[in-house]
Formats: structure tokens, sequence, C-alpha cells
């Protein structure tokens, strides 16, 4: 037992170092661990291997907050966050806004363990029964919905006409060509991926940190941003954190339960099922929402009789260990309480060491030293490969940045290939690409 | 409703065709994209296509460094006289107020029909989601003015139109028979676009073009925005282009009502859920639409009223206990 608990808390701790580095997601470390324990032949017992990937995902749901707020460096589940963190770290409040994420991902990691935790082997494995022949179409009717519901932000003033009209489709068309580009480099590094093949399990990471990590970063070194100095201080928001909740919850569970949707998609459709507009209960949302979605996705792996296999965690354990007794399950579920609990005391002392970082040497230098960080792990990661995929899809992260419009379009890199491939489409479109 | 709760209704309406769960279990996603797509039209019609095109005869541009409520109170009495004295409709765009990238000027306009005048009043700056921002409003003042009106107002929507972020809304002003004054709220939502003949043509011509299914699909999907929205204030002009203006909504929710929007949303899912499993070959032992509407509607229900009771009970007692504390300090004081 102990060596579990000790196995879960390295997990946490070895996120905390994967959340707080910008370009470092904790799917490389376990992908490079998973490498180690291959080409070593190495065998881990159950009792280490479940807490420790549970840890390191639990861990990084709650911790990969700091980054996004506080440089605006996310990865793909927490782009809702960077918007409102931002206002947040503009008015000097990021701590703050760190925190009520961390909040949030708090309530998610109550909701999983008292509420999924005992109803999940129960209701998933009903649900997976009935929705698996429809999760196809119900993917294709997510992807409408987001592209349908972007706002028009344009074209408040003048008479009607033309010209108002075009102004006011700027911001939505440029979000329809994000998808369209992400969707095409998605269906290139699926179908003909320029990586070799030893790279070939991290085929998606060089675009991922293009689309996602580096537009911010580089608007942050090139627009000689400034921040205010930040307060160390956080309200209670009790009312805001169970709205969020409640919404991150369902937006979570749908991500870790529908594959290829993830944290973000998730997040999204919840903020608009339940109509959240407060900016507190929204980033409460996102961290339910990030928490839900990875621990809540590797959890799934381990539920009795549902074989799933759901995000990058879920597929590296596969090729390690199948889970087969409740036992595996409620490893994994102790493992996660235990590292969250970990992850979210460690919130405020990471956030706090940032925050005193970016003071010292300046929120630039910093931007600038993350974006040469990440660029770095790319590349140590990819080779010159990978640099030319991220900086391809750098270019198409920066219209929805530059043109306002939602970053979620980037996404669909992986949501239009896979729901292609889903119904049966995505050959037929790949060799009419040229791929295949 | 929200874009979410159509777009889930239609869906809905979708799974209730067991050819189309056939078809989409079988990999033939078409027919529920329809639905979505035909779920939400009505609105993205309206808010995508139809509103940058329709005109304004005054358009107020308040000026974000020189708040002047009078300055908007006057021109929206304009067009409320003119149109009076003359007979004709006058179309009237108020716009919001930006300050910075996130923070926006609101204020609010109403009709008061007894005094025969029209109030505005600046209220709070807020933010992008509309919240507002408490710092920067301590040491505002809030301001208002009135005009007169030259005329009785017959109020089609809300007396208080609060605007605030994004686009304001476009206000025509039209006579009546008694010389009255209506000032329809935003005139180019909820009419040709929310009509059952747009929604039977387009259901036709995809049943030439296609199959009668997915006539089928599209119409109920179409048909179901409209009822739906027809639970509001505003409601619709259901029967264009017989009828001029939009039939009267069941004032039961408001549109942007949180708790409403997601039970619509969550018992469409719940629907969906029924008609899938309806379709799927297997059965789940024990398992059955009592036991489906008990465990995915009624608790949840039950839930949310326990949840929410306590919520109010404990904010009675906390005021209770506020008040009793400030008499006790006060009876001290005064002892």
């Amino acid at each position: 037992m102990i060596t579990a608990c000790l196995s879960a808390i390295a997990g946490a701790l070895i996120s905390a170092f994967a959340a707080c580095i910008p370009g470092l997601h904790v799917y490389n470390i376990m992908a490079l661990i998973v490498i180690i324990l291959h080409t070593t032949h190495t065998t881990l017992p159950p009792e280490i291997l479940i807490p420790c990937a549970s840890g390191m995902m639990a861990g990084f749901a709650m911790l990969n907050t700091i980054p996004s707020i506080l440089l605006s460096a996310p990865d793909e589940s927490a782009i809702f966050t960077v918007l409102p963190g931002q206002k947040y770290l503009m008015q000097g409040h990021g701590y703050e806004g760190i925190m009520i994420t961390a909040a949030g991902g708090l309530a998610g990691l109550f909701v999983l363990i008292f509420i999924v935790g005992p109803l999940a082997p129960v209701i998933l494995p009903a649900a997976q029964y009935v929705l698996r022949p429809h999760t196809h179409w119900i993917l294709w009717c997510v992807i409408c919905f987001m592209l349908m519901s972007e706002w028009h932000q344009e074209g408040r003033l003048g008479q009607g006409g033309w010209s108002k009209f075009l102004r006011s489709w700027k911001a939505p068309g440029m979000g329809i060509l994000t998808f369209a580009l992400s969707g095409v480099l998605g269906f290139i590094l699926l179908y003909k991926s320029p990586l070799d093949e030893k790279n070939a399990f991290q085929n998606l990471m060089p675009a991922f940190i293009g689309l996602f990590t580096l537009p911010w970063l580089i608007i942050n070194t090139v627009s000689r941003a400034k921040i205010p100095p930040q307060e160390i201080t956080a309200g209670i928001y009790k009312s805001a954190v169970f709205k969020g909740a409640v919404a991150g919850s369902i937006g979570g569970g749908f991500a870790a339960f529908f594959p290829v949707i993830t944290g973000g998609i998730g997040g999204f459709l919840a903020g608009h099922a339940t109509a959240i507009r407060d900016n507190r209960a929204f980033l409460a949302s996102q961290g339910t929402s990030k928490l839900i979605y990875y621990a809540g996705g590797l959890l799934f792996f381990f539920v009795p009789g549902l074989q799933t296999t759901h995000g990058g965690a879920a597929w590296m354990m596969r090729g390690l260990y199948t889970p087969s007794t409740n036992y595996d399950y409620h490893l994994a579920l102790a493992a996660i309480a235990i590292s969250g609990c970990t992850a979210f005391l460690l919130v405020s002392p990471l956030a706090r060491l940032t925050i005193t970082i970016i003071k010292k040497c300046g929120f630039r230098t910093i931007s600038a030293a993350a974006l040469a960080l990440a660029t770095v792990i790319v590349y140590i990661i990819t080779g010159y490969m990978g640099l030319i995929i991220m900086l391809t899809s750098t270019g198409i992260g920066l219209i929805p940045v530059l043109f306002g419009s939602r970053r979620l379009h980037c996404l669909g890199i992986i949501l239009l290939p896979m729901a292609c491939n889903m119904s049966g489409l995505g050959p037929s479109i790949a060799k009419l690409m040229g791929l295949l | 409703m929200k874009g979410i709760t159509h777009f889930a209704v239609g869906i809905a309406t979708a799974s209730c065709f067991p050819q189309a769960v056939h078809a989409g279990a079988a990999g033939n996603p078409l027919y529920f994209i329809l639905a979505g797509i035909f779920g939400l039209m009505p609105d993205t019609l309206d808010f995508k296509f139809y509103r940058f095109f329709y005109k304004h005869d005054i358009e107020i541009i308040p000026d974000p460094n020189k708040p002047d409520p009078q300055l908007i109170a006057d021109a929206i009495a304009l067009a409320v006289n003119t149109t009076h004295a003359t007979g004709k409709n006058i179309r009237v765009k108020l716009n919001t107020i930006p300050i910075a990238p996130d923070t926006w000027q609101q204020y609010k306009v109403s009709f008061n029909t007894t005094t025969r005048e029209v109030t505005v009043s600046y209220g709070p700056l807020v933010d992008t989601s509309g919240t507002p921002i408490t710092s920067e409003n301590r040491r505002r003042k809030s301001l208002t003015a009135s005009a007169k009106l030259d005329c009785n107002i017959r109020l089609d929507y809300q007396a208080t139109i609060i605007i605030d972020i994004f686009d304001g809304p476009l206000l025509k002003m039209s006579p009546t028979r008694d010389h009255s004054v209506i000032p329809h709220f935003i005139p180019w939502h909820r009419q040709w676009s929310h009509s059952l003949v747009p929604c039977l043509l387009m259901a036709l011509t995809a049943a030439a073009a296609w199959k009668p299914l997915a006539g089928m699909i599209i119409m109920t999907a179409y048909a179901s925005h409209i009822a739906i929205d027809q639970i509001g204030f505003m409601g619709s002009n259901v029967l264009f282009p017989f009828r001029a203006d939009r039939t009267h909504g069941l004032n039961m929710v408001h549109s942007n009502d949180a708790l409403a929007n997601f039970s619509i949303v969550w018992i469409s899912c719940v629907v969906m859920f029924w008609n899938l499993y309806n379709s799927s070959p297997l059965t789940l032992p024990g398992f059955n639409l009592i036991k489906l509407l008990m465990y995915g509607v009624f608790l949840p229900g039950l839930a949310y009223i326990t949840i929410r009771h306590k919520t109010l009970v404990a904010a009675k007692i906390r005021t209770k206990w506020n008040n009793f504390k400030h008499l006790f300090l006060q009876n001290r004081n005064t002892a």
C-alpha cells in the first residue's frame, strides 16, 4: 500500500515538472517511460505502474493551469483558460485565476472519486454498448456545432448591407479556415507523416505545440507585453466553483467517455449547455473539465467490462498492462485521489514561484525563454522534420489569435480526420489528397 | 433559447426516426448532421445573415469618453415622436459602448407607459461576460436622463432593455391604429426565418433532392426550434407571410435562462439515449423506460430541488442571523 501511495505521489511530482514547462506534455514523459520499459524489457508491478500513471494524469490536469494563465501557453485541453486567465493576469490577479481553476480541479476530483467512481462500473458499460455504433455522428455533430456557434464580433457599426456582412464574417470565416487547414494537416500527419518511424509515437506532438502553445508565446514576445504586479490573494467563491463544477463535470465526463473529444471541447459544450457567463465559474468549469478528462480518461481504461481506450495515457498503458479486475480500478481511483490532492497542494507554491520568476526576469524574457524551450523540446523529440511541422502548425495557430476567432478550431487536426475515418470516408479523402 | 439547446433538440427529434438511427449505426451521419444544422437554422439565418443586411434610420453611437444619457434618450424619443407624427416606421440602432478591449459601459433603456417617457441610465462597467467590474465601478457615478414622448407606448417585449456587450439592439418604432407607438425589439429576429413556411419549403426541397426521410427530419428539427422559442417572451412570426408580426410567446422562461436551457438539453439527451437503445439489436437486462426516467430525469431533478431548497434556507438563516447581529449591536450601542 505504501508503494502504491508513493508511486501516486511520485506521479504527481513528475507531472508538476512537466506541467510547469511550456511545450512539455505529460504524454511526452509517459512515452519516454514506455520506451525505456520496452527497450530494457522491464515489467513494473501494477502497484507501481497504475498509481504512477494515474498520478501523472491527475497531477498534470491540476497543474498545467499555471503556464496556461501566467504565460498563455496551454495544451489543447486548457485553451479555454487562456482568455479569462489573461484578463486576470492583466488585472494583477493571475494567482487568483490559477487558484479558482485549481478549486474547480479539486471539485472535479471529488466528483471523480465520489460520483463517477462508484457509478462508472454500473453505467458506463451499458452506455458504451448503446452509444458505440453512434460515436461517429456524435463527433460530426460536435464539429457542426463548433463551427456554427462562432460569434460575430465585428460589424457592429454602420448601415446594413454587404460591407457590414463581409466585415462581420471575418472572424467566423477565419475560424472555418483554421479548422479546414488544421484538418488537412491532420490528414497529412495521419496518412503520410513526414516524421521518422522511431518518432511516430509523437506524431501529433509538434503540431499540438505549434497550434496551441507557441502562438501566444510569440505574441507575448513580439508585442513587448508587460504584466502588472501580481497580487498573491484569492477569494473564496463557493457559488461560482459549484456552478463551474457542475458544468465542468458534464463537459469533462463527455470528453473522457467519447473518443477524440478533448477536455477543451467538453468544457466548451458544457459552458454552452449551462449558460455560464461568469468568468470565475467559467475558469472553475475548465479546471473540473480538465481533471475529469485527463484522470477520468485513464480511469475508464480500468473500468471492469468497459474495454475502452480513450486518451493518450490509456493508449500507452494498453501496451504495458491489461486491466482485469476491480482491484486495478480501485487502485487507479485511490491513486487519483492521493495525487490529485498532492497536486492541489503544489498549485499555490508553484504559482508563486512562477510569478516570482516572471517578476525577476520579465514577462517578455520568460515568454521568449518558454518559446525557445518548447522549440528545443520539439527538436530533441522529433528532429528537424518535427520543427517543420511545428512551424507550419504555428502559422495555422496564429490565425485565430490574430483574427479573434476561436482557438478551438485548431482541434480540426484530430476532429476532421478522425470523424472522416469513423464514418469510413478517411481513406477516400486521403486518396483524393494524394496521401495514399 | 440558446444555440446548443436548439441543436440538441434537433438531434433528439432525428433520433425519433428509426431509419435515421439505423443509418447512423451503419456509418451514415448525414441525418443527424442535418437535424443539428436545421435545429439551429432559424437563428443562424437571423444572427449570421439577415441582421447584417437590416437597414436603420437612426444610429446612436454613444461617445465612450463623454457619457451622455440625455443624447440617447432624446434620439429614441425623436424616433417615437416622428413615427407618431408621420405614421411611418422608424428604425433606431442602439450601439454598445466599448471602453477597453474587455470592458463595456452598460446602459439601460426603459419605456414608462404611464408617464409617457423614455429613460436612459448608465449602469456599471462590465466585462465581455457581462459581469460588473467591481474595482472600476467603485468610483463611477450612475447617470440617468429622460425624454418625454408625444404618444402612448404599447410594449411588444420588455419595458427595460439592457445594452452591454458586442452588438447593440435595433428598435423598430411602428404606429398603431389607436395612435400609439410599438417599439419592436430586434425586428430582424424571429420573423420570416421562424415561420413554418420556410420550414416546409426547405423540407420539400430536401425531400425532392435527396430522400423523403431527410425532408421529414429537416421539418421536425426546424419546427422544434420554432416551438421551443414560443415558450419564451418574444414569440415568433410562425405564420409569415400570412401574418406581419410576431405572435406573443408563452412567457414561461427567458431565452437565456440557464436552468431552462440545461433542462431541455438534458431531456434531449435522455430521449436520444432511449431512441438509440430501442434501435439497438440487444437488450440490457432490467433496463426500461421507467428506470431511465427515474435515474435520468426524476432523481437528478430531485437532487437539484433539494440543493436549491437547502441553499435558499441557508441564505434565509444567514439573513436572519445578520439582522439579529445588527439589532444586537445597535441595542448594545444605545445601552
